[in-house]
């Protein structure tokens, strides 16, 4: 069995399975801990406060980094999330015909779909073949337009790769000079996960180190193996953040301060 | 050390669905670092990394990984005198702001692990002396049998029935308004209470206030993370106020004890009480919507100091802007102003961090505290951070250009008038009562 068939036929099923056993896991460890409270009468504020600051309850973060932590909101914000990891997960090309294979009103998305690159939807500016699609300098047919300079996987993919190496890097003299205790060995542990998920897709997409087939499976296997144990283990690193803590946290935050307190 | 596991899981009692997601969900992307004000004195009193001493001992205890692989999946116990040291450092770098909570993209309140971080301290016994002295005092409920505190309480009243030329309502049931100073106010800053009774004469109120201050400052077991201490505390003045019939009762301190009072207050005690706890701000505010009260308005360049605990934490945000703008033309705002204020540093027990203070409540209680050297080492280091960390907040009064500064928390006045003598610039720091008893009129 290779690498490919593996990571396709085998695994898959077991890691789907990994992640919900995982999710039900961290569910059932927040209702053991639930304790029963009376809760203050709320301060009296029209569901429009309530609305328009629910709004800023999520948006407060993003606009303080902007103003007061640039480099920390370039690199995690914009190159890891906005530019990086979000639109590649889901929009970029190859990846929307894999979630409407399994998931077929996914192909809805087709059209936002992000190509490999700004000049051809099958091979990239910086493949190592050159392009004869005909399209060479020309923007390929996706509702983008000639945004497609910027979000196509081959930039989108280098900055999240940037700011992944950048978000491992910046750790280190963190802890080493600085000793805080806050850098964990799971945060490289994810961070290196994710960026060998990175490195494989763009592999597989440029078709390095070679365009030979056997290769090129390989790599994707590998690529797709990578992500599937980022899925088994999202339950319990610091990407849960994704699926679950970002959301409560939040939520619970505004329900805190805004709907209970009239923040 | 045998008592360290037993503290450990006494704090970690605390942990609910909410706690949970605060001690597992932290990326470590230090969004948090800027916003709080210890972090300038060193970047080990950020939030995040205060906060991380709780979840060491989190891994150990209740997670299975910590368990099995211990250090690995940084899960520990303290287990050395220089550790526990260490986490009654971090402990006290904290004024419980929240500052860290909004600015979290995942809402995690380090601010509020802290305060479990010091039910560990204080259950190991290793509370600051001072603090622990009030929690004990205040919880004793006799504290005004001490001579020094019930003079400083009588001179209140002397001054206060003198300013409004006549006796006092003290203990007046049925009174519309039940008015509750803290004896920390009568100590710190004793003209809010003073001027806040000459408000409320003023502007004929049918009100009250009881004739020996119920608290402290309640409830300092907030503070000290003495859970037991603060459940004494506000259940014996619930059911004070229950007793007495109290419809509204009014709070001239903006700092914890409004939260506590006001939110804190029902999970405490177990019900929802049926009056209603207002701020002085809040309470003109309703006055002058209902025609009752209006202002001579002035021109004094003032701005308004949130209370982290009276903004961040309750939404008093408006009110006072109401009240300000109506007294003067020319209020203006700090470069960081409502929810998103900057701390003054001076909060949960910081504030207390100095040995001058030692020094007068020692004068002023006849209570000799003696501190070892290793906590007077501590204290004297706190107190340096204590000091630098208000450097901040009078960075943003310069900006602004105020010559006065208004705020409601005794806590907030006392630092902002270090700050303004260390730092500059030259300003007065007034609390609201005493900057609008002046402007106040009945309509
Ligand atoms: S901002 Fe939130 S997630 Fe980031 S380090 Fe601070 S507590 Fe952790
Ligand atoms: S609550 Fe305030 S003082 Fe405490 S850690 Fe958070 S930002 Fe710092």
């Amino acid at each position: 069995m290779t690498v490919y068939e593996f990571a396709v036929y085998e695994m898959l099923p077991a890691a789907v399975l990994g992640f919900a056993a995982g999710m039900v896991y961290r569910i059932a460890r927040y209702l053991s801990v639930y304790k029963r409270t009376v809760r203050p009468r709320r301060r009296a504020r029209s569901i429009g406060h309530s609305l328009v600051h629910l709004v800023k309850t999520f948006a407060y973060p993003i606009y303080f980094s902007i103003k007061e932590e640039r480099i920390m909101f370039a690199s995690g914000l914009l190159g890891l999330h906005i530019l990086g990891v979000i639109p590649l997960l889901f929009l970029f090309s190859h990846h929307v015909t894999w979630w409407a294979y399994y998931f077929p009103p996914y192909a809805a998305l087709k059209r936002l779909a992000i190509p490999p690159s700004a000049t051809s939807a099958a091979l990239t500016v910086t493949a190592p073949v050159t392009p004869v699609s005909g399209m060479s300098g020309i923007f390929v047919n996706t509702i983008w337009g000639p945004l497609t300079v910027v979000l196509n996987g081959d930039v989108l993919a280098i900055i999240a790769i940037v700011a992944t190496v950048f978000k491992v890097v910046e750790k280190i003299p963190k802890k080493v000079v600085g000793k805080v205790s806050y850098v964990r060995i799971g945060d490289f542990v994810a961070l290196l996960l994710l960026l060998f998920i990175l490195v494989t897709g763009f592999m597989a997409t440029q078709h390095l180190p070679s365009g030979e087939i056997g290769v090129y499976k390989t790599v994707l296997g590998l690529h797709i193996l990578g992500a599937e144990v980022l899925l088994i283990l999202l339950p319990f690193t610091k990407f849960f953040h994704f699926v679950f803590g970002y959301w409560y946290g939040k939520l619970h935050e505004w329900y805190d301060l805004v709907w209970t307190r009239g923040v | 050390m045998e008592a360290v596991v037993p503290a450990v899981k006494k704090a970690l009692k605390r942990v609910d669905p909410v706690q949970l997601h605060f001690l597992e969900n932290c990326v470590a992307c230090a969004a948090c670092e800027s916003v709080c004000p210890y972090t300038p004195i060193s970047k080990l009193y950020s939030p995040v990394n205060k906060a991380e001493e709780l979840r060491f001992m989190y891994r150990k205890v209740m997670t299975v990984s910590g368990r099995l692989l211990g250090p690995l999946v940084h899960a520990k116990i303290p287990k050395t005198e220089e550790e526990l040291e260490w986490i009654r450092e971090v402990a006290y770098r904290c004024t419980n702001c929240w500052h860290c909570y909004t600015v979290c993209p995942f809402g995690i309140n380090s601010g509020s692990m802290i305060s479990v971080l010091r039910t560990f301290v204080d259950s190991i016994g290793m509370t600051p002396t001072i603090l622990k002295a009030f929690e004990q005092f205040e919880a004793s409920g006799r504290f005004m049998e001490n001579e020094g505190l019930a003079r400083v309480w009588q001179q209140i009243l002397d001054k206060a029935s003198e300013a409004v030329g006549g006796d006092l309502p003290l203990d007046k049931k049925g009174a519309q308004v039940l008015y509750m100073p803290w004896l920390a106010e009568a100590m710190f800053v004793p003209d809010s209470v003073v001027n806040t009774i000459r408000i409320l004469s003023k502007i004929g109120v049918d009100w009250t206030m009881p004739s020996k201050p119920l608290a402290i400052r309640p409830a300092v077991g907030s503070v000290t993370g003495n859970l037991e201490q603060k459940k004494t505390v506000l259940s014996a003045i619930d059911s004070y106020l229950k007793e007495f019939g109290a419809k509204t009762v009014l709070l001239s301190d903006g700092g914890f004890p409004y939260t506590d009072l006001r939110f804190e207050l029902p999970g405490v005690v177990g019900r929802v009480p049926e009056y209603r706890v207002l701020h002085l701000a809040e309470f003109l505010v309703e006055l002058l919507r209902q025609g009752k009260v209006k202002f001579k308005s002035g021109s004094d360049k003032v701005t308004w100091h949130d209370p982290c605990k009276l903004a961040r934490a309750s939404g008093v945000i408006p009110e006072p802007r109401i009240l300000l703008r109506e007294a003067t033309t020319e209020f203006r705002e700090l470069p960081h102003h409502g929810a998103e204020s900057y701390c003054c540093g001076g909060g949960s027990g910081m504030g207390c961090m100095t040995r001058e203070l030692h020094e007068a409540m020692g004068q002023l209680t006849g209570m000799k505290f003696e501190l070892s050297e290793r906590e007077s080492n501590f204290i004297a280091k706190a107190e340096e951070a204590y000091l630098k960390s208000i450097e901040r907040k009078m960075r943003d009064v310069k900006q602004s250009e105020a010559e006065i500064v208004v705020t409601a928390c005794p806590v907030c006045v006392e630092t902002i008038q270090r700050g303004a003598s260390l730092y500059g610039p030259e300003v007065e720091v007034l609390h609201l009562a005493t900057y609008l008893v002046e402007r106040i009129e009945p309509a």
